[in-house]
């Protein structure tokens, strides 16, 4: 995995709609995606019908921690819904770049909600994931 | 007919898709942060996570969802990564020693011109009968 960013934390309140968190590259390499499936306990390369392929929700989740680690959360932040669309195989050793804007900020009484928007491209700038998350936060 | 055949899947309306069943470990947690760098502590400090509401850690929602994403695979394949779609909500946390439980179920089959949207529901539950997550997933065939 490789950060290529400054690690400066952004505070919530500075977030504002459009805003664009710091993009971030990943080498999807083997040995990177195998300790992913160890951990989501995945079928084995052999038995898997998508061998060779990187599991689509590692590379959402890659977004989502290179997105959480530049912005500094309130305790008690929850993740509360999560849209993703899959656009195409991502073969295990492609680097991907990853990226994410503020696309909504609300306040509610006492809960803030953040929608996020995510992007993944491959090394050849071809989309291969698009989302959301919604993020639902207390009222500072 | 509601029915597509690609190859291998055929698919109707009302169909089941092959069920998931995970117990969530404090273990699997900890690999899950360690592979997707997120060291939330509500995830992985037992310490902490006991001082908060929740009482204990919690699994990443993300973790769980990938049991999800798994029945997809498992339902359709190679399809589920090039089309496949989610829209989900979180409702409420996944802990340690849960055993996770994914159905899903086709909704309908819309045959189109070059392809077919097939659309599923998703229910994820714990063994207390508790709806984790829920959903709807798609994908082209």
């Amino acid at each position: 995995m490789q950060n290529r960013e400054s690690n400066s934390l952004i505070g919530f309140e500075q977030l504002a709609v459009g805003y664009e968190f710091p993009s971030t590259s990943y080498q999807l390499s083997p040995q990177l995606i195998s300790k992913y499936t160890e951990a989501v306990g995945a079928q084995s390369e052999e038995k898997s019908p998508v061998a060779g392929f990187v599991p689509p929700l590692a590379i959402a989740a890659y977004i989502m921690t290179a997105m959480t680690k530049t912005v500094s959360l309130p305790p008690g932040t929850i993740h509360a819904s999560q849209e993703l669309e899959f656009l195409k195989p991502v073969p295990i050793g492609t680097t991907i770049s990853c990226t994410s804007k503020v696309a909504q900020k609300v306040q509610r009484g006492k809960l803030n909600l953040l929608m996020i928007q995510l992007e993944a491209l491959d090394q050849d700038k071809g989309k291969v994931l698009s989302g959301k998350a919604t993020l639902v936060l207390p009222a500072l | 007919m509601n029915q597509k055949t690609n190859s291998t899947i055929i698919v109707n309306q009302g169909d089941s898709l092959p069920t998931v069943v995970r117990q969530v470990t404090q273990r699997d947690i900890n690999l899950y942060a360690e592979a997707s760098g997120d060291f939330n502590p509500i995830h992985i400090d037992e310490a902490f996570a006991a001082k908060t509401p929740l009482g204990g850690t919690i699994a990443h929602g993300m973790l769980i969802l990938t049991y999800a994403s798994e029945m997809m695979t498992k339902a359709f394949g190679k399809s589920w990564l090039s089309g496949g779609k989610l829209a989900v909500r979180f409702k409420t946390p996944a802990r340690p020693k849960d055993t996770i439980t994914v159905k899903g179920k086709v909704e309908s089959v819309q045959v189109k011109e070059n392809s077919t949207l097939v659309t599923c529901s998703l229910e994820v539950s714990n063994q207390r009968g508790e709806t984790v997550i829920s959903g709807e997933a798609s994908v082209q065939l």
